[in-house]
Protein backbone atom coordinates (compact mmCIF):
# COMPACT_ATOMS: atom_id res chain seq x y z
CA UNK A 1 0.00 0.00 0.00
CA UNK A 2 1.32 3.52 -0.72
CA UNK A 3 1.46 5.74 2.00
CA UNK A 4 -1.35 8.23 1.77
CA UNK A 5 0.60 12.33 1.38
CA UNK A 6 0.00 14.66 4.19
CA UNK A 7 -2.55 17.48 3.98
CA UNK A 8 -2.27 18.88 7.21
CA UNK A 9 -1.25 22.23 7.73
CA UNK A 10 -0.39 24.92 10.30
CA UNK A 11 -1.83 28.35 9.64
CA UNK A 12 0.01 29.48 12.71
CA UNK A 13 -2.44 28.65 15.65
CA UNK A 14 -4.95 27.48 13.39
CA UNK A 15 -4.50 23.72 12.54
CA UNK A 16 -5.98 22.38 9.42
CA UNK A 17 -6.33 18.50 8.31
CA UNK A 18 -6.39 19.97 4.98
CA UNK A 19 -6.04 23.34 3.07
CA UNK A 20 -9.31 23.69 1.31
CA UNK A 21 -12.12 25.43 2.42
CA UNK A 22 -15.30 27.74 1.44
CA UNK A 23 -14.79 31.53 0.61
CA UNK A 24 -16.87 33.18 2.57
CA UNK A 25 -20.02 34.16 0.50
CA UNK A 26 -20.11 31.06 -1.37
CA UNK A 27 -21.14 28.65 1.11
CA UNK A 28 -24.39 27.94 2.96
CA UNK A 29 -25.00 25.06 5.70
CA UNK A 30 -28.69 25.44 4.90
CA UNK A 31 -28.24 25.02 1.07
CA UNK A 32 -25.71 22.76 0.43
CA UNK A 33 -25.73 19.65 -1.89
CA UNK A 34 -23.13 17.40 0.54
CA UNK A 35 -23.73 15.72 3.11
CA UNK A 36 -21.91 15.73 6.14
CA UNK A 37 -19.41 12.90 5.41
CA UNK A 38 -18.49 15.39 2.43
CA UNK A 39 -18.36 18.70 4.40
CA UNK A 40 -16.29 16.74 7.31
CA UNK A 41 -13.49 16.39 4.49
CA UNK A 42 -12.99 20.44 4.15
CA UNK A 43 -10.72 21.45 5.86
CA UNK A 44 -12.98 23.88 7.48
CA UNK A 45 -15.97 25.67 6.64
CA UNK A 46 -16.28 29.23 6.34
CA UNK A 47 -20.29 30.60 6.23
CA UNK A 48 -21.32 34.30 5.04
CA UNK A 49 -20.51 37.21 6.61
CA UNK A 50 -22.24 37.77 9.69
CA UNK A 51 -23.20 41.34 10.82
CA UNK A 52 -23.39 42.09 14.65
CA UNK A 53 -27.43 43.09 13.53
CA UNK A 54 -29.51 42.32 10.92
CA UNK A 55 -29.14 44.10 7.98
CA UNK A 56 -30.78 43.18 4.14
CA UNK A 57 -28.12 43.51 1.42
CA UNK A 58 -28.41 45.57 -2.05
CA UNK A 59 -31.28 45.90 -4.56
CA UNK A 60 -31.59 43.18 -7.12
CA UNK A 61 -29.87 41.94 -9.91
CA UNK A 62 -27.20 41.01 -7.15
CA UNK A 63 -25.56 38.58 -9.94
CA UNK A 64 -23.94 39.12 -13.83
CA UNK A 65 -21.41 36.61 -15.72
CA UNK A 66 -19.14 38.36 -17.40
CA UNK A 67 -16.49 36.86 -19.17
CA UNK A 68 -14.55 34.20 -16.75
CA UNK A 69 -16.10 35.85 -14.00
CA UNK A 70 -19.14 36.55 -11.73
CA UNK A 71 -20.17 39.91 -10.91
CA UNK A 72 -22.16 40.25 -7.34
CA UNK A 73 -23.05 43.34 -5.43
CA UNK A 74 -24.93 40.82 -3.11
CA UNK A 75 -23.77 43.54 -0.39
CA UNK A 76 -23.68 41.16 2.70
CA UNK A 77 -26.57 40.26 3.52
CA UNK A 78 -26.95 39.15 7.64
CA UNK A 79 -30.01 37.53 10.03
CA UNK A 80 -27.16 39.20 12.79
CA UNK A 81 -24.94 37.25 14.79
CA UNK A 82 -27.98 36.12 17.31
CA UNK A 83 -29.42 34.31 14.92
CA UNK A 84 -26.56 32.89 13.62
CA UNK A 85 -25.70 31.36 16.75
CA UNK A 86 -29.25 30.18 17.83
CA UNK A 87 -29.63 28.88 13.67
CA UNK A 88 -26.31 27.83 11.66
CA UNK A 89 -23.58 27.26 14.33
CA UNK A 90 -25.17 23.89 15.33
CA UNK A 91 -25.55 23.26 11.92
CA UNK A 92 -21.80 24.20 10.89
CA UNK A 93 -20.58 22.35 14.25
CA UNK A 94 -22.01 18.89 12.47
CA UNK A 95 -20.31 19.62 8.97
CA UNK A 96 -16.72 19.96 10.39
CA UNK A 97 -14.66 20.39 13.43
CA UNK A 98 -12.79 23.91 12.01
CA UNK A 99 -15.01 26.32 11.74
CA UNK A 100 -13.99 29.88 10.45
CA UNK A 101 -16.61 32.87 10.87
CA UNK A 102 -16.55 36.02 8.62
CA UNK A 103 -17.10 39.32 10.38
CA UNK A 104 -18.87 42.39 8.72
CA UNK A 105 -19.06 45.69 10.21
CA UNK A 106 -19.41 49.59 9.32
CA UNK A 107 -17.01 50.28 12.11
CA UNK A 108 -14.21 49.50 14.30
CA UNK A 109 -17.30 49.30 17.01
CA UNK A 110 -19.27 46.82 14.68
CA UNK A 111 -16.08 44.34 14.68
CA UNK A 112 -14.75 45.08 18.16
CA UNK A 113 -18.84 43.59 19.38
CA UNK A 114 -18.83 40.57 17.11
CA UNK A 115 -15.38 39.75 18.39
CA UNK A 116 -16.27 39.85 22.00
CA UNK A 117 -19.46 38.30 21.11
CA UNK A 118 -17.70 35.23 19.48
CA UNK A 119 -14.16 35.15 21.64
CA UNK A 120 -15.83 32.46 24.02
CA UNK A 121 -17.83 30.33 21.90
CA UNK A 122 -15.38 27.75 21.99
CA UNK A 123 -16.95 25.90 18.54
CA UNK A 124 -15.58 28.66 16.38
CA UNK A 125 -12.33 28.06 15.69
CA UNK A 126 -11.22 31.50 14.07
CA UNK A 127 -12.28 34.90 12.94
CA UNK A 128 -11.91 35.87 9.35
CA UNK A 129 -12.42 39.67 8.77
CA UNK A 130 -13.93 41.00 5.75
CA UNK A 131 -11.85 44.04 4.86
CA UNK A 132 -13.62 44.89 2.21
CA UNK A 133 -16.83 46.90 4.39
CA UNK A 134 -16.86 50.80 3.80
CA UNK A 135 -15.40 52.04 6.90
CA UNK A 136 -18.55 53.88 8.10
CA UNK A 137 -16.54 57.30 9.13
CA UNK A 138 -14.85 58.20 6.19
CA UNK A 139 -16.73 55.02 3.33
CA UNK A 140 -13.64 53.64 2.22
CA UNK A 141 -12.83 50.70 3.28
CA UNK A 142 -10.79 49.48 5.91
CA UNK A 143 -9.02 47.08 3.71
CA UNK A 144 -7.93 50.53 1.50
CA UNK A 145 -6.20 52.79 4.54
CA UNK A 146 -3.09 50.63 6.20
CA UNK A 147 -3.44 53.05 9.84
CA UNK A 148 -7.39 52.27 9.73
CA UNK A 149 -6.48 48.80 8.93
CA UNK A 150 -3.99 48.47 11.66
CA UNK A 151 -6.14 50.21 13.99
CA UNK A 152 -9.02 48.38 13.17
CA UNK A 153 -6.97 44.32 13.56
CA UNK A 154 -5.14 45.99 17.06
CA UNK A 155 -8.88 46.38 18.57
CA UNK A 156 -10.48 43.71 17.84
CA UNK A 157 -7.31 41.34 18.79
CA UNK A 158 -7.98 43.52 22.41
CA UNK A 159 -11.89 41.55 22.15
CA UNK A 160 -10.61 38.27 21.05
CA UNK A 161 -8.16 35.24 22.22
CA UNK A 162 -8.98 33.32 18.91
CA UNK A 163 -6.92 33.82 15.87
CA UNK A 164 -7.17 36.55 13.62
CA UNK A 165 -7.42 36.33 9.60
CA UNK A 166 -7.18 39.17 7.63
CA UNK A 167 -9.11 39.18 4.47
CA UNK A 168 -7.44 42.21 2.25
CA UNK A 169 -9.11 43.81 -0.31
CA UNK A 170 -6.73 43.64 -3.99
CA UNK A 171 -8.18 46.98 -4.71
CA UNK A 172 -4.87 48.85 -3.62
CA UNK A 173 -2.05 49.63 -5.62
CA UNK A 174 0.07 47.89 -2.94
CA UNK A 175 -1.00 45.00 -1.19
CA UNK A 176 2.38 44.06 0.66
CA UNK A 177 1.34 47.47 2.66
CA UNK A 178 -1.73 46.25 3.74
CA UNK A 179 -0.69 42.45 4.59
CA UNK A 180 2.25 44.17 6.02
CA UNK A 181 0.17 46.62 8.26
CA UNK A 182 -2.33 44.04 9.06
CA UNK A 183 1.10 41.35 10.19
CA UNK A 184 2.36 44.49 12.70
CA UNK A 185 -1.35 44.75 14.04
CA UNK A 186 -0.73 41.14 15.32
CA UNK A 187 -2.84 39.21 12.44
CA UNK A 188 -2.02 35.75 12.74
CA UNK A 189 -3.46 34.70 9.14
CA UNK A 190 -3.70 36.88 5.50
CA UNK A 191 -6.32 35.99 3.23
CA UNK A 192 -5.23 36.97 -0.16
CA UNK A 193 -8.01 38.78 -1.51
CA UNK A 194 -11.41 39.47 -1.33
CA UNK A 195 -13.13 40.37 -4.79
CA UNK A 196 -12.11 43.00 -7.79
CA UNK A 197 -14.44 45.95 -7.69
CA UNK A 198 -15.59 45.83 -11.11
CA UNK A 199 -19.30 47.08 -13.09
CA UNK A 200 -20.87 46.32 -16.42
CA UNK A 201 -23.52 47.76 -18.40
CA UNK A 202 -26.26 46.18 -20.50
CA UNK A 203 -25.83 47.98 -23.88
CA UNK A 204 -29.51 47.42 -25.08
CA UNK A 205 -30.99 48.58 -22.38
CA UNK A 206 -28.47 50.93 -21.30
CA UNK A 207 -28.06 50.33 -17.39
CA UNK A 208 -26.31 48.78 -15.27
CA UNK A 209 -26.15 45.13 -14.64
CA UNK A 210 -26.19 45.27 -10.94
CA UNK A 211 -28.64 47.43 -8.57
CA UNK A 212 -25.29 48.58 -6.95
CA UNK A 213 -23.98 49.97 -10.17
CA UNK A 214 -20.56 48.31 -8.83
CA UNK A 215 -20.03 44.99 -7.58
CA UNK A 216 -17.14 42.57 -6.89
CA UNK A 217 -15.36 39.93 -9.75
CA UNK A 218 -14.47 36.96 -8.95
CA UNK A 219 -14.09 33.90 -11.15
CA UNK A 220 -10.83 32.51 -13.20
CA UNK A 221 -10.75 35.98 -14.51
CA UNK A 222 -9.14 37.37 -11.50
CA UNK A 223 -6.92 34.42 -11.12
CA UNK A 224 -3.33 35.86 -12.10
CA UNK A 225 -4.15 38.77 -10.27
CA UNK A 226 -4.46 37.19 -7.14
CA UNK A 227 -1.35 34.65 -7.80
CA UNK A 228 0.59 38.15 -8.26
CA UNK A 229 -0.59 39.20 -4.94
CA UNK A 230 0.35 36.10 -3.12
CA UNK A 231 3.48 36.22 -4.61
CA UNK A 232 4.89 39.61 -3.53
CA UNK A 233 2.84 39.18 -0.11
CA UNK A 234 4.85 35.64 0.98
CA UNK A 235 8.17 37.45 0.33
CA UNK A 236 7.98 40.15 2.92
CA UNK A 237 4.99 38.52 5.48
CA UNK A 238 6.26 35.79 8.36
CA UNK A 239 2.75 34.68 8.82
CA UNK A 240 1.15 32.37 6.60
CA UNK A 241 -1.49 32.85 3.71
CA UNK A 242 -4.69 31.98 2.23
CA UNK A 243 -5.48 32.08 -1.42
CA UNK A 244 -8.71 33.05 -3.00
CA UNK A 245 -10.00 34.22 -5.97
CA UNK A 246 -10.75 31.98 -9.49
CA UNK A 247 -9.52 28.38 -8.31
CA UNK A 248 -12.16 26.08 -10.12
CA UNK A 249 -9.68 23.04 -10.52
CA UNK A 250 -6.84 21.11 -8.58
CA UNK A 251 -4.22 22.57 -10.76
CA UNK A 252 -5.48 25.89 -9.97
CA UNK A 253 -5.33 25.38 -6.21
CA UNK A 254 -1.54 24.19 -6.33
CA UNK A 255 -0.71 27.38 -8.76
CA UNK A 256 -1.54 29.32 -5.24
CA UNK A 257 0.54 26.67 -2.97
CA UNK A 258 3.54 27.16 -5.64
CA UNK A 259 3.15 31.19 -5.59
CA UNK A 260 3.15 30.86 -1.43
CA UNK A 261 0.00 30.03 -0.12
CA UNK A 262 -0.50 27.87 2.51
CA UNK A 263 -4.22 27.01 2.42
CA UNK A 264 -6.67 27.67 -0.21
CA UNK A 265 -10.75 28.74 -0.29
CA UNK A 266 -13.17 28.15 -3.06
CA UNK A 267 -15.16 30.48 -4.11
CA UNK A 268 -17.59 31.00 -6.87
CA UNK A 269 -17.03 27.87 -8.52
CA UNK A 270 -18.69 26.00 -5.58
CA UNK A 271 -22.10 27.14 -7.72
CA UNK A 272 -21.16 26.06 -10.86
CA UNK A 273 -20.33 22.49 -8.96
CA UNK A 274 -21.28 22.18 -5.49
CA UNK A 275 -18.47 18.99 -5.56
CA UNK A 276 -15.61 20.99 -6.69
CA UNK A 277 -13.76 21.59 -3.24
CA UNK A 278 -13.84 17.54 -2.81
CA UNK A 279 -12.41 16.98 -6.41
CA UNK A 280 -10.08 19.18 -5.79
CA UNK A 281 -8.65 17.97 -2.21
CA UNK A 282 -8.27 14.28 -4.27
CA UNK A 283 -6.15 16.37 -7.06
CA UNK A 284 -4.06 17.99 -4.41
CA UNK A 285 -3.25 14.24 -3.63
CA UNK A 286 -2.74 13.09 -7.15
CA UNK A 287 -0.57 15.70 -7.92
CA UNK A 288 1.59 15.23 -4.89
CA UNK A 289 1.78 11.46 -5.35
CA UNK A 290 2.99 11.75 -9.08
CA UNK A 291 5.55 14.42 -7.86
CA UNK A 292 6.86 12.52 -5.00
CA UNK A 293 6.06 15.25 -2.31
CA UNK A 294 4.68 13.25 1.02
CA UNK A 295 3.37 16.34 2.46
CA UNK A 296 1.42 19.64 0.84
CA UNK A 297 4.01 21.62 2.84
CA UNK A 298 6.83 20.64 0.56
CA UNK A 299 5.67 22.55 -2.15
CA UNK A 300 4.19 25.96 -0.17
CA UNK A 301 5.80 28.85 -1.94
CA UNK A 302 7.76 26.62 -4.13
CA UNK A 303 8.18 28.43 -7.09
CA UNK A 304 11.40 28.12 -8.71
CA UNK A 305 14.04 30.73 -10.23
CA UNK B 1 -32.20 15.46 13.53
CA UNK B 2 -32.02 17.95 10.63
CA UNK B 3 -30.01 16.72 7.34
CA UNK B 4 -27.40 18.84 6.15
CA UNK B 5 -28.62 18.57 2.49
CA UNK B 6 -30.92 20.45 0.05
CA UNK B 7 -33.90 18.04 0.19
CA UNK B 8 -34.20 15.60 -3.35
CA UNK B 9 -31.67 18.25 -5.49
CA UNK B 10 -28.81 16.15 -6.84
CA UNK B 11 -25.67 16.86 -9.00
CA UNK B 12 -26.11 14.27 -11.96
CA UNK B 13 -25.21 14.32 -15.83
CA UNK B 14 -28.32 14.27 -18.24
CA UNK B 15 -28.50 13.07 -22.23
CA UNK B 16 -30.00 14.81 -24.77
CA UNK B 17 -32.53 12.49 -26.69
CA UNK B 18 -34.23 14.83 -28.65
CA UNK B 19 -33.97 18.92 -29.83
CA UNK B 20 -36.19 20.50 -31.92
CA UNK B 21 -36.00 24.03 -33.71
CA UNK B 22 -39.62 25.69 -32.67
CA UNK B 23 -39.53 28.89 -34.71
CA UNK B 24 -37.19 31.42 -34.98
CA UNK B 25 -35.09 31.29 -31.81
CA UNK B 26 -36.96 29.00 -29.47
CA UNK B 27 -36.46 25.38 -28.79
CA UNK B 28 -37.35 22.24 -27.45
CA UNK B 29 -34.71 19.81 -25.72
CA UNK B 30 -35.73 16.78 -24.25
CA UNK B 31 -33.16 15.12 -21.66
CA UNK B 32 -33.40 11.60 -19.98
CA UNK B 33 -32.15 12.54 -16.35
CA UNK B 34 -34.08 9.59 -14.32
CA UNK B 35 -33.32 10.75 -10.96
CA UNK B 36 -34.46 14.13 -11.53
CA UNK B 37 -37.61 13.52 -13.71
CA UNK B 38 -38.84 10.75 -11.18
CA UNK B 39 -39.03 13.82 -8.59
CA UNK B 40 -39.50 16.88 -10.52
CA UNK B 41 -42.59 19.05 -10.09
CA UNK B 42 -44.41 21.40 -12.20
CA UNK B 43 -42.82 25.24 -11.53
CA UNK B 44 -39.55 23.43 -10.35
CA UNK B 45 -36.41 23.85 -12.31
CA UNK B 46 -32.99 22.54 -12.91
CA UNK B 47 -29.71 24.63 -13.24
CA UNK B 48 -27.64 22.81 -16.68
CA UNK B 49 -24.26 23.31 -18.31
CA UNK B 50 -23.38 21.83 -21.42
CA UNK B 51 -19.95 23.33 -21.18
CA UNK B 52 -16.47 23.58 -18.88
CA UNK B 53 -16.30 25.84 -16.04
CA UNK B 54 -13.16 28.06 -18.45
CA UNK B 55 -15.58 28.35 -21.03
CA UNK B 56 -18.56 29.50 -19.87
CA UNK B 57 -18.58 30.21 -15.70
CA UNK B 58 -22.03 29.53 -14.22
CA UNK B 59 -25.11 26.84 -14.98
CA UNK B 60 -28.11 28.75 -16.52
CA UNK B 61 -31.77 27.82 -15.01
CA UNK B 62 -34.47 26.21 -16.87
CA UNK B 63 -38.13 25.40 -15.88
CA UNK B 64 -39.53 22.47 -16.36
CA UNK B 65 -41.69 22.42 -19.51
CA UNK B 66 -43.24 18.46 -19.67
CA UNK B 67 -42.41 16.04 -17.11
CA UNK B 68 -41.99 12.60 -17.75
CA UNK B 69 -41.12 10.50 -14.95
CA UNK B 70 -41.79 7.03 -16.08
CA UNK B 71 -39.87 7.48 -19.42
CA UNK B 72 -37.20 9.31 -16.70
CA UNK B 73 -37.08 12.08 -18.94
CA UNK B 74 -38.31 16.15 -19.17
CA UNK B 75 -38.69 18.79 -21.79
CA UNK B 76 -37.13 22.22 -21.37
CA UNK B 77 -38.49 24.98 -23.58
CA UNK B 78 -35.82 27.89 -24.46
CA UNK B 79 -35.28 30.60 -26.30
CA UNK B 80 -31.26 31.78 -27.83
CA UNK B 81 -30.64 34.23 -26.24
CA UNK B 82 -26.69 34.27 -25.03
CA UNK B 83 -23.69 32.34 -24.82
CA UNK B 84 -25.19 29.61 -22.80
CA UNK B 85 -28.25 28.94 -24.47
CA UNK B 86 -25.93 29.04 -28.15
CA UNK B 87 -24.05 26.08 -27.08
CA UNK B 88 -27.11 24.69 -26.61
CA UNK B 89 -28.92 24.94 -30.07
CA UNK B 90 -25.43 23.04 -31.37
CA UNK B 91 -26.43 19.94 -29.39
CA UNK B 92 -26.20 16.79 -30.78
CA UNK B 93 -28.35 13.63 -29.55
CA UNK B 94 -26.40 11.81 -26.62
CA UNK B 95 -24.61 14.85 -26.17
CA UNK B 96 -24.29 14.85 -21.96
CA UNK B 97 -24.99 18.38 -19.72
CA UNK B 98 -24.92 18.22 -16.26
CA UNK B 99 -27.73 19.33 -14.36
CA UNK B 100 -28.38 20.68 -10.46
CA UNK B 101 -32.26 19.89 -9.59
CA UNK B 102 -34.70 19.86 -9.14
CA UNK B 103 -34.76 22.82 -7.03
CA UNK B 104 -36.94 25.61 -6.21
CA UNK B 105 -40.38 25.11 -5.09
CA UNK B 106 -43.27 24.47 -8.07
CA UNK B 107 -46.51 25.41 -8.33
CA UNK B 108 -49.47 25.07 -5.00
CA UNK B 109 -52.78 23.91 -6.24
CA UNK B 110 -54.77 24.64 -3.33
CA UNK B 111 -57.50 21.82 -2.57
CA UNK B 112 -60.73 22.31 -3.19
CA UNK B 113 -59.61 24.05 -6.29
CA UNK B 114 -62.06 23.63 -9.07
CA UNK B 115 -61.12 26.47 -11.87
CA UNK B 116 -57.92 28.15 -12.76
CA UNK B 117 -56.57 30.49 -15.17
CA UNK B 118 -53.19 30.47 -16.77
CA UNK B 119 -51.85 33.80 -18.34
CA UNK B 120 -48.39 33.58 -20.38
CA UNK B 121 -47.02 35.41 -23.01
CA UNK B 122 -44.64 33.79 -25.26
CA UNK B 123 -42.14 31.27 -23.54
CA UNK B 124 -43.98 32.34 -20.07
CA UNK B 125 -46.13 29.28 -21.22
CA UNK B 126 -43.77 26.40 -20.63
CA UNK B 127 -43.88 26.10 -16.96
CA UNK B 128 -47.30 26.62 -17.29
CA UNK B 129 -48.11 23.32 -18.95
CA UNK B 130 -47.17 20.50 -16.36
CA UNK B 131 -48.87 22.41 -14.17
CA UNK B 132 -52.28 22.74 -16.53
CA UNK B 133 -51.84 18.76 -16.97
CA UNK B 134 -51.47 18.06 -13.06
CA UNK B 135 -54.72 20.49 -12.95
CA UNK B 136 -56.77 18.16 -15.38
CA UNK B 137 -55.87 15.31 -13.80
CA UNK B 138 -57.39 16.41 -10.46
CA UNK B 139 -60.63 17.08 -12.54
CA UNK B 140 -59.78 21.27 -12.72
CA UNK B 141 -61.01 23.16 -15.33
CA UNK B 142 -58.49 25.67 -17.07
CA UNK B 143 -59.05 28.71 -18.72
CA UNK B 144 -56.04 29.90 -20.61
CA UNK B 145 -54.91 33.30 -21.84
CA UNK B 146 -51.68 33.61 -24.28
CA UNK B 147 -50.34 36.63 -25.61
CA UNK B 148 -47.82 36.55 -28.07
CA UNK B 149 -46.37 39.41 -30.29
CA UNK B 150 -47.23 37.63 -33.22
CA UNK B 151 -49.09 34.32 -34.18
CA UNK B 152 -45.86 32.37 -35.22
CA UNK B 153 -44.12 32.79 -32.03
CA UNK B 154 -47.02 31.24 -30.02
CA UNK B 155 -45.47 27.96 -28.55
CA UNK B 156 -47.71 24.88 -28.00
CA UNK B 157 -50.91 26.69 -28.40
CA UNK B 158 -52.64 23.05 -30.03
CA UNK B 159 -51.32 21.49 -26.35
CA UNK B 160 -52.97 24.71 -24.51
CA UNK B 161 -56.25 24.09 -26.22
CA UNK B 162 -56.40 20.56 -25.72
CA UNK B 163 -55.88 21.13 -22.41
CA UNK B 164 -57.86 24.08 -21.24
CA UNK B 165 -61.92 24.45 -21.53
CA UNK B 166 -61.26 27.75 -23.35
CA UNK B 167 -58.49 29.45 -24.59
CA UNK B 168 -57.79 33.17 -25.44
CA UNK B 169 -55.50 34.75 -27.39
CA UNK B 170 -53.84 37.93 -28.28
CA UNK B 171 -51.10 39.39 -30.47
CA UNK B 172 -49.57 42.72 -30.61
CA UNK B 173 -50.37 42.55 -34.48
CA UNK B 174 -53.74 41.04 -34.18
CA UNK B 175 -52.43 38.15 -36.07
CA UNK B 176 -54.11 35.75 -33.93
CA UNK B 177 -56.75 36.64 -31.69
CA UNK B 178 -57.27 40.43 -30.32
CA UNK B 179 -55.11 43.32 -30.12
CA UNK B 180 -54.41 45.25 -26.76
CA UNK B 181 -54.15 43.52 -23.00
CA UNK B 182 -54.82 39.89 -22.67
CA UNK B 183 -55.73 40.30 -19.09
CA UNK B 184 -58.75 41.79 -20.87
CA UNK B 185 -60.14 38.35 -21.63
CA UNK B 186 -59.03 37.28 -17.67
CA UNK B 187 -61.22 40.05 -16.57
CA UNK B 188 -63.97 39.04 -18.76
CA UNK B 189 -63.97 35.90 -17.48
CA UNK B 190 -63.70 36.71 -13.89
CA UNK B 191 -66.98 38.65 -14.17
CA UNK B 192 -69.02 35.72 -15.27
CA UNK B 193 -67.24 32.63 -13.57
CA UNK B 194 -65.21 32.09 -10.23
CA UNK B 195 -61.54 31.39 -11.15
CA UNK B 196 -59.78 30.20 -7.80
CA UNK B 197 -56.73 30.37 -8.72
CA UNK B 198 -54.87 32.58 -11.29
CA UNK B 199 -50.92 31.44 -12.41
CA UNK B 200 -48.76 33.54 -14.42
CA UNK B 201 -45.04 33.35 -15.05
CA UNK B 202 -41.78 35.61 -16.43
CA UNK B 203 -43.80 39.12 -17.23
CA UNK B 204 -43.37 41.58 -14.87
CA UNK B 205 -46.18 43.34 -16.27
CA UNK B 206 -48.86 40.87 -16.70
CA UNK B 207 -48.25 39.65 -12.88
CA UNK B 208 -48.92 43.80 -12.31
CA UNK B 209 -52.40 43.40 -14.47
CA UNK B 210 -53.31 40.38 -12.53
CA UNK B 211 -52.78 41.95 -9.01
CA UNK B 212 -55.04 44.65 -9.98
CA UNK B 213 -57.65 42.66 -11.12
CA UNK B 214 -57.06 40.53 -7.42
CA UNK B 215 -57.88 43.37 -5.76
CA UNK B 216 -61.16 43.50 -7.31
CA UNK B 217 -62.16 40.15 -7.99
CA UNK B 218 -60.34 38.06 -5.22
CA UNK B 219 -58.57 35.02 -5.90
CA UNK B 220 -55.40 33.70 -5.11
CA UNK B 221 -52.86 34.32 -7.82
CA UNK B 222 -49.35 32.87 -7.74
CA UNK B 223 -46.15 34.15 -10.22
CA UNK B 224 -43.16 32.27 -11.28
CA UNK B 225 -40.21 34.71 -11.38
CA UNK B 226 -37.04 34.78 -13.41
CA UNK B 227 -33.54 35.82 -12.15
CA UNK B 228 -30.30 35.72 -13.30
CA UNK B 229 -28.75 33.23 -10.81
CA UNK B 230 -25.58 32.02 -9.60
CA UNK B 231 -25.93 28.66 -7.81
CA UNK B 232 -29.45 27.77 -7.80
CA UNK B 233 -29.30 26.40 -4.29
CA UNK B 234 -29.87 29.37 -1.92
CA UNK B 235 -25.81 29.68 -1.30
CA UNK B 236 -25.24 33.05 -3.12
CA UNK B 237 -28.27 35.53 -2.65
CA UNK B 238 -28.27 36.35 -5.79
CA UNK B 239 -30.92 36.12 -7.28
CA UNK B 240 -33.26 37.78 -4.87
CA UNK B 241 -36.44 39.79 -5.50
CA UNK B 242 -38.08 42.57 -3.60
CA UNK B 243 -41.35 41.30 -1.68
CA UNK B 244 -42.98 42.65 1.61
CA UNK B 245 -41.63 40.69 3.64
CA UNK B 246 -38.01 41.90 2.19
CA UNK B 247 -35.64 40.53 0.00
CA UNK B 248 -36.00 36.71 -1.00
CA UNK B 249 -34.13 34.43 -3.22
CA UNK B 250 -36.48 33.20 -6.52
CA UNK B 251 -34.04 30.06 -6.44
CA UNK B 252 -35.21 28.93 -2.83
CA UNK B 253 -37.78 30.64 -1.46
CA UNK B 254 -39.66 31.03 -5.00
CA UNK B 255 -39.68 30.93 -8.02
CA UNK B 256 -43.50 30.47 -7.34
CA UNK B 257 -44.15 33.66 -5.19
CA UNK B 258 -48.10 34.64 -4.12
CA UNK B 259 -48.58 37.79 -6.65
CA UNK B 260 -49.32 39.96 -3.61
CA UNK B 261 -46.23 39.58 -1.93
CA UNK B 262 -44.03 40.63 -5.01
CA UNK B 263 -43.12 44.47 -5.13
CA UNK B 264 -43.17 45.52 -8.80
CA UNK B 265 -41.02 48.77 -8.71
CA UNK B 266 -41.18 49.12 -12.86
Amino acid sequence: MTKEVGLEVDLGPLHLKNPIMPASGTFDVKCTLLNENELNRLGAVVPKSIAFKEREGNPEPRICETDCGLLNAVGVPSRGVEYFLKENLPLLQKANDTIIVSLTGNSIEDFCNLAERLNKIKEISALEINLSCPNLNNGIPFGNNKKKLYELIVDIKKNTSKPIIAKLSPNVSDIKEMALAAEKAGTDIINIANTLLGMAIDVEKQVSRLGNYIGGLSGPAIRPIVIRMIWETAQVVNIPIIGVGGVCCAEDAIEMFLAGASAVQVGSANFSNPYIMLEIITGIKRYLKEKKYNSIQNIIGLIKD
Amino acid sequence: MQKLKNRNSILTKGKIIEQINLNNNYYKIKIEAPQIAKEAKPGQFVMLSKWKIKELFLKRPFSFYNIEPNLGTFDILYKKIGKGTQILTESKISDLVELIGPLGNGFNIPESTRKIAVVARGIGVAPLIPLMLESKKKGIEIYSFLSTQTENLLLHSDKVESISKETFYTTDDGSKGAKGKVTNFLEKILKEIVIDVVYTCGSKRLAKHIRNLQKKYNFLAFVSLEEHMACGIGACKGCVRKTKNGYKRVCKEGPVFPVEEVIFND
